[in-house]
C-alpha cells in the first residue's frame, strides 16, 4: 500500500466522519427533551430564570450551528468536553470504557472465526452431504436468533451451574486476568455465535467457488496432496471475501455490543452511548459517535491492507 | 427457469425451508384463521400459565394467549421486515445502479454516503428516527430500511460497475439506447440473482433488528405484538416463565433460519458458475 | 469470684458476637448508577441510595419512618414558626475535620442559593432565617406556622450537611465526596461499580458493621437474578416479583416492603373531555385496580388512595371511597350522564419504565369495556419528560414519589401554582385547603382539612391514584440485618452484616 494511497484514503474519509458526526449532532438536538429536561425530570424544581441560566452555562442557548462550531473548535484544542450529567471528562470516560468494548469485539471475532471457519471448510469439502446440512443448520441457528435472547438463555443456563464461575463482575485484564476472561466468556460467545454463522456460510461458499476453479483441479490432477490443497491454495483465496465480511460485521458487532454490554453489565462504549443518549449528555454522545466512526474508517483501511497481504495481486492505487 | 427451479427443489433442505416460509406467509396473511384467541384479550384468571391445550404456547402476565400473539406478531414482523428490505432494496438499487453506471462524482458521493451510514450504529439511527418521528409502523420501516440501503447500494454498484464494461452494454450504447433504458433493460436483469440473494439474506437480519428495537422499547407500541417485542418482554421472565420468550424466540429463529437456507439455496442455483 | 467469671464470660461472648458481626464485604446489585455525587443537586434514585450512606442530614428516618436525630442530637419545635436543632459535637467528616455549626449553616445557605440550583431550595422557600445560636445550636425561623410539615425534609439526601472548608477550597462535589456518613466513597468505576468503605470515625460508635460495600450496576433484571443465583452478588433488587420463585428458602432471604411511591394516571384537565370532572370521576369506576396489581405486580402491591394507606393518621383508605369499587356499569352510566354514552377516544402517553407500559395496557383493556378507547403512545423517557413538563398530553401513566407528610405529598402537585401541577388543575377550594393545611398546627384540625382535600381530589380526579408496588430485595443466606424502608431508602446498610 503506497503512502499516497493511504493519505488519499484518510483524506477522503474525513468528510465521512464529519458527515456522521454532524448528522448525529443535529438529530440528537432535534429529539424532544434536552439535558436540562432530564435533570429536572418529573420534579420540576427550578425557576424559569434558573433554567435560562443553566442553558447559558451549557452553551445550549446558542443556535445549533454555533454550538457545533464551538464543539469543533474545542476539538482542535484537544478539549473533548465534559459530561453534562456527571461532570467527568469525556476523554476519561472513553479511555476507561473503550478497552472493554475492544476486548469484547476481539474475543467475539475470535470465537466467530474459530467456530465459523472450520465449520465452513468442513461444509464445503463435504458439500451436499448430511454433514454439510447439519453444519449449516447449527451455524444458522446462531445467526437466526436475536443476540440478547441468546445471551439471556446462556446466562440462565450457566448461572448456578458451575461453582466458582463468575458470570458478572467485570474487572480489567491487568487487574485480574482469570476473572476478566471468565466474565468476558459468555458475552463474547454470544456475539461470536451470531457472527460465526455468517463466517461459516461465507467460508463455505467462497471455498466452494475456489475449489471449482481450474487451477485447483489442475493441482489435484498433478497429485498435490489434498490437505495442502485446502490450506495453501483454497483457503488463502477464500479468505478475501471472509475478510470483507469481517469488515461488514463490524457494524453488527457495534450494534450488538450495546445490547450485550447491557445484559452482561459490562462497562463498555456501547452502554455508555446508550446511557448518554437516554440522558441527552451531548458532549459524550458527540465524542463517542465520532470515535466509533473514526474507528470504523481506520478498520476498513486496515482490512484493505490485509487484502494486499493475502493476495499480492491486489494493488491499492 | 424450470431447470433452476427443479435443481433448487432437489435439495431437501431447500424444500423444507421453502415450505416453512410458505407456511409462515399463509399464517401471516390470515392470522385470524389460525389464532384461537384474540391477541389482546386479557384473562385475569389465566395469568402465567404454561403451555396447555387451551393455550398451546401458554399465557403471559395478563392472561393473553401467546400462541395467538405469536401469529399476529408474525404478521407484524413480516410486514416490517419485508417492507423495510423492499424500501432498502429499492432505494439502494437506484443509488447503486446510477452510481455504478454514471460513475465519477455521483458515484463518489453515493459511496461516501454509504460509508457514513455504515459507520452509524444502526440502533442509534433507529433510535433517532423513532424518537423524532414517533414509533408508528411507517417510521419503523423507514428506520430499519435506511440501515440496509448501503448494503444494497454497495452490492448493486459493484455489479453495475463491472457490467458497464461488458460488450453488450457497450453495444447498446453504440446503438443509441438511452442510459435509463440501458440501466433498466440491460444491467438490471443481470443483477437479479445478486439482488435476490442480498434480499433474502438481509431480510433475516431485518427481523433481528426489529427484535433488538423491540428490546429497547422502540418498536410498535403496545398492545400490538411483534415477535421482537414478545421476545424482549419475556426476557425478564426467562427463569420463571420461560415460555413467554422461548416460543416467540423460536418462531423468529425458525423464520430467519428458513430465510437463510432459502437465500443460500437460491444463490447456489443462481450462481452463473454453477450453470 | 463468680461475678468476675460471669463478667469475663459476658465480655468474651460480646466480643465474639462483636467480632462475628463486624467486617466483611457486601456486594449489592442495583439497576441504575448514580448521576452525579453532589448531595444538594442529585435527583437520581441511584445517587440517593449511595449518598444516603455517605452523607448525613440533621435528621434521619428510623425503622418505622419516624424522624430521629442524626447530626442533630436533639431537635425541638419551639413554636410553629421555629425549629431549633442541637448539633452533635463528635461528628467528623471523612477527611478528619470536625463538623461545626458553621458547616450546617453553610450547607443550608448553599441549598438556598439560587445559583446552586438545588432541588431542595423549594422545600425551604418559607424559611425566613437560619441562625446559629452559640456554637452548637441552629435555629430555623419560618414565615408560615409549618414547622412540623417541614421536618421530614431534614432527613432527605438533598439536605445533607457538607463541609464548608471542603467546598470553599474549590472541590467539585459532583466528582468528590466528603461526608460524615457510616461509609465513605472509596472507588467509583463509571459504568461498573462503586465501592464504599467503612468510616472508622462514624459518630455512631458501633456502626457500620461491614468493612466494605460494593454496589454493582446491572440494568437487566435477568442479569441481577442470575448474578444472585450464581453467587456473583450477595443481594440484589428484584423488579419482577415473579422471579422471587427462583430463590428457594434456606439458601436465600427475601425482603419485601410496601412503598410510598404510587402509580397514577395523570390527566390534562384542560383537554376535552377531561375538562369535565364528571368524566374523570367516571373513569375510576371503570378501572379494576386489583387486576392491575395481580397482573403487573403479581399481587405484590396495594391499592392506594391519595395518600398511601400506611400513612397514619392522615390517609383515607380506598375502601372509604365509592370510586374505588370496580363498577363498569356505573362508569358507563356516569359517562352517559356527562354526555358520552358511546365513550370517547384519547391518548395515553407513557414510557417503558417501571412497568408503566404494562399498567397502560391493562387500563386500555379495562377502559375499552366501557367504550373508552385509549391509544397508547409509548415514547422514550426523555420525550416523555418533555411532554410531561409542557403538559402536552391527554393523559399519562407514571409514578410519583410519596411522603408521610400530607403537605409534601399534595402541595406542589395540586396547588394551582404548584411546580409539578402539570395537570393544569385549578380548584380554589383545593388551594385554600392546601394553604390551611400547611399553616395549621392542631393535628385534629389538620386531619379535617386533609380529609376534605382527599375527598375532593378523588371526586375531581385530576389524577387517578392507582396502586403502590412493593419493593423486593433478595439476598443469600449469609446476609443479616438488612432492612427496607417504605421510602425505598437503604440507610440500614449500616446495620447489615454477613454471617
Amino acid at each position: 500500500m503506497s503512502f499516497a494511497y493511504l493519505l488519499r484514503r484518510i483524506l477522503t474519509s474525513i468528510p465521512t466522519v464529519f458527515f456522521v458526526v454532524f448528522v448525529v449532532f443535529i438529530a440528537i438536538h432535534l429529539v424532544p427533551g434536552d439535558v436540562v429536561d432530564m435533570m429536572l425530570g418529573t420534579q420540576n424544581y427550578l425557576t424559569e430564570e434558573q433554567i435560562d441560566q443553566l442553558y447559558k452555562q451549557y452553551g445550549l442557548d446558542k443556535p445549533l450551528i454555533v454550538q457545533f462550531g464551538v464543539w469543533l473548535k474545542n476539538l482542535f484544542t484537544l478539549n473533548f468536553g465534559t459530561s453534562l450529567r456527571t461532570g467527568r471528562r469525556v476523554i476519561d470516560l472513553i479511555l476507561d470504557r473503550f478497552p472493554v468494548t475492544l476486548e469484547l469485539s476481539v474475543l467475539s471475532m475470535f470465537f466467530a472465526t474459530v467456530i465459523g471457519i472450520p465449520l465452513g471448510i468442513v461444509a464445503a469439502i463435504k458439500k451436499n452431504s448430511f454433514v454439510d446440512g447439519l453444519v449449516r443448520v447449527i451455524g444458522l441457528i446462531g445467526l437466526s436468533s436475536p443476540s440478547f435472547w441468546v445471551g439471556a438463555i446462556l446466562i440462565v443456563i450457566f448461572s448456578g451451574t458451575f461453582k466458582g464461575f463468575n458470570i458478572f463482575g467485570y474487572v480489567q485484564l491487568r487487574e485480574d486476568f482469570l476473572r476478566n476472561l471468565q466474565v468476558m466468556f459468555l458475552p463474547s460467545l454470544t456475539l461470536g455465535l451470531m457472527l460465526s454463522a455468517q463466517i461459516m456460510r461465507m467460508t463455505r461458499s467462497s471455498m466452494l467457488d475456489v475449489l471449482q476453479q481450474e487451477y485447483i483441479r489442475t493441482a489435484k490432477a498433478k497429485g498435490v496432496s489434498y490437505s495442502r490443497l485446502i490450506t495453501k491454495h483454497a483457503l488463502k483465496n477464500a479468505l478475501i471475501p471472509i475478510v470483507t465480511l469481517s469488515g461488514i460485521q463490524l457494524g453488527y458487532l457495534l450494534a450488538g455490543t450495546i445490547v450485550i454490554e447491557n445484559m452482561f453489565a459490562l462497562p463498555g462504549l456501547g452502554r455508555l452511548l446508550l446511557q448518554a443518549v437516554n440522558e441527552r449528555d451531548y458532549p459524550v454522545i458527540q465524542f463517542v459517535v465520532m470515535f466509533i466512526a473514526i474507528l470504523i474508517v481506520v478498520l476498513n483501511i486496515l482490512i484493505d491492507f490485509v487484502y494486499t497481504l493475502i493476495d499480492p495481486r491486489v494493488e491499492l492505487r | 427457469m424450470n431447470r433452476t427451479l427443479k435443481k433448487f427443489l432437489k435439495r431437501p433442505l431447500n424444500l423444507v425451508s421453502l415450505s416453512l416460509i410458505v407456511l409462515f406467509l399463509i399464517v401471516a396473511i390470515l392470522p385470524s384463521t389460525f389464532a384461537p384467541h384474540s391477541p389482546y384479550a386479557m384473562d385475569y384468571d389465566a395469568i402465567l400459565e404454561g403451555p396447555s391445550l387451551k393455550h398451546p404456547f401458554g399465557t403471559d402476565q395478563f392472561g393473553r394467549d401467546i400462541f395467538s400473539r405469536c401469529i399476529y406478531g408474525l404478521q407484524k414482523s413480516v410486514i416490517i421486515a419485508f417492507s423495510s428490505i423492499m424500501f432498502a432494496s429499492f432505494v439502494g438499487t437506484i443509488l447503486g445502479l446510477t452510481g455504478g453506471y454514471y460513475g465519477r462524482i455521483w458515484d463518489l458521493l453515493i459511496m461516501r454516503l454509504c460509508d457514513g451510514l455504515f459507520a452509524f450504529p444502526s440502533l442509534i439511527l433507529a433510535l433517532f428516527i423513532v424518537a423524532l418521528f414517533g414509533s408508528n409502523l411507517v417510521n419503523l420501516i423507514v428506520a430499519i430500511g435506511i440501515v440496509y440501503v448501503p448494503i444494497f447500494a454497495r452490492t448493486v454498484r459493484g455489479t453495475a460497475l463491472s457490467l458497464r464494461e461488458t460488450l453488450f452494454v457497450k453495444a447498446s450504447k453504440v446503438i443509441g439506447k438511452s442510459d435509463v433504458k440501458i440501466m433498466l433493460t440491460d444491467v438490471l436483469p443481470n443483477l437479479s440473482s445478486v439482488l435476490i440473494v442480498t434480499f433474502t439474506t438481509n431480510l433475516s437480519t431485518a427481523f433481528l433488528t426489529e427484535a433488538s428495537l423491540g428490546f429497547l422499547g422502540l418498536s410498535v407500541p403496545p398492545p400490538e405484538p411483534t415477535l421482537g417485542g414478545l421476545v424482549s418482554q419475556g426476557t425478564a421472565f426467562l427463569l420463571s416463565a420461560p415460555w413467554i420468550s422461548l416460543f416467540p424466540g423460536s418462531v423468529v429463529a425458525l423464520v430467519v433460519f428458513a430465510l437463510n437456507v432459502l437465500g443460500d439455496g437460491l444463490r447456489d442455483v443462481l450462481d452463473p458458475r454453477n450453470r | 469470684m463468680r461475678k468476675l467469671l460471669v463478667a469475663f464470660l459476658v465480655t468474651l461472648l460480646t466480643l465474639a458476637i462483636f467480632a462475628q458481626k463486624h467486617g466483611g464485604r457486601l456486594i449489592i446489585a442495583m439497576e441504575t448508577e448514580p448521576v452525579g455525587l453532589d448531595p444538594h443537586l442529585v435527583t437520581a434514585f441511584a445517587s440517593h441510595r449511595v449518598l444516603e450512606n455517605v452523607y448525613d442530614g440533621l435528621l434521619r428516618y428510623g425503622e418505622n419512618l419516624q424522624l430521629i436525630p442524626n447530626i442533630a442530637e436533639e431537635f425541638q419545635v419551639v413554636d410553629p414558626y421555629t425549629i431549633v436543632f442541637k448539633i452533635r459535637e463528635d461528628v467528623k467528616f471523612h477527611d478528619g475535620t470536625p463538623l461545626t455549626v458553621e458547616d450546617v449553616l453553610f450547607s443550608f445557605e448553599r441549598i438556598l442559593n439560587p445559583d446552586t440550583k438545588s432541588p431542595a431550595a423549594a422545600f425551604y422557600q418559607d424559611v425566613e432565617s437560619i441562625k446559629a445560636i452559640g456554637d452548637n445550636k441552629i435555629e430555623f425561623k419560618l414565615k408560615k406556622p409549618m414547622a412540623s410539615a417541614l421536618l421530614p425534609n431534614f432527613a432527605g439526601v438533598n439536605s445533607s450537611i457538607v463541609s464548608k472548608k471542603f467546598v470553599e477550597s474549590g472541590k467539585n462535589l459532583q466528582l468528590e465526596t466528603n461526608g460524615t456518613g457510616p461509609f465513605y466513597l472509596a472507588e467509583y468505576v463509571q459504568g461498573n461499580y462503586i465501592v464504599l468503605k467503612k468510616n472508622p470515625h462514624y459518630f455512631v460508635k458501633d456502626q457500620p458493621y461491614l468493612d466494605e460495600i460494593k454496589i454493582v450496576f446491572m440494568p437487566e433484571e435477568v442479569s441481577r437474578v442470575s448474578a444472585l443465583r450464581n453467587g456473583d452478588v450477595d443481594i440484589a433488587k428484584i423488579n419482577e416479583p415473579l422471579n422471587v420463585r427462583q430463590f428457594p428458602e434456606g439458601r436465600f432471604k427475601i425482603y419485601r416492603s410496601p412503598v410510598l411511591s404510587y402509580y397514577l394516571i395523570g390527566i390534562n384537565t384542560t383537554r376535552k373531555p377531561f375538562d369535565d370532572p364528571r368524566v374523570r370521576n367516571a373513569l375510576n369506576y371503570a378501572i379494576n385496580r386489583e387486576a392491575i396489581i395481580k397482573t403487573v405486580a403479581f399481587n405484590e402491591g396495594v391499592v392506594t388512595g391519595p395518600l398511601s394507606p400506611m400513612v397514619q393518621p392522615w390517609a383515607l383508605l380506598p375502601k372509604d371511597f365509592d370510586e374505588y369499587t370496580y363498577n363498569p356499569a356505573k362508569a358507563k352510566q356516569l359517562l352517559a350522564q356527562a354526555g358520552y354514552p358511546n365513550g370517547f377516544e384519547f391518548e395515553i402517553v407513557t414510557s417503558q419504565r417501571y412497568n408503566f407500559d404494562k399498567v397502560a395496557q391493562v387500563i386500555q383493556a379495562q377502559l375499552a369495556e366501557v367504550g373508552v378507547r385509549a391509544k397508547i403512545n409509548l415514547v422514550e423517557w426523555g420525550i416523555f419528560i418533555k411532554r410531561w413538563r409542557e403538559s402536552d398530553f391527554d393523559a399519562f401513566i407514571s409514578m410519583n414519589s410519596g411522603s408521610i407528610e400530607p403537605d409534601i405529598q399534595f402541595y406542589r402537585t395540586f396547588h394551582s401554582k404548584g411546580s409539578t401541577n402539570v395537570f393544569r388543575y385549578s380548584n380554589p377550594r383545593v388551594d385554600e385547603l392546601l394553604e390551611l393545611g400547611r399553616s395549621t398546627v392542631d393535628t385534629t384540625k389538620r386531619k379535617e382539612i386533609y380529609d376534605e382535600l382527599q375527598r375532593l381530589l378523588v371526586k375531581e380526579s385530576p389524577i387517578i391514584f392507582l396502586y403502590s408496588a412493593n419493593q423486593i430485595f433478595v439476598s443469600n443466606a449469609s446476609v443479616e440485618g438488612f432492612k427496607l424502608l417504605p421510602n425505598e431508602s437503604l440507610i440500614f446498610l449500616r446495620e447489615t452484616y454477613k454471617k
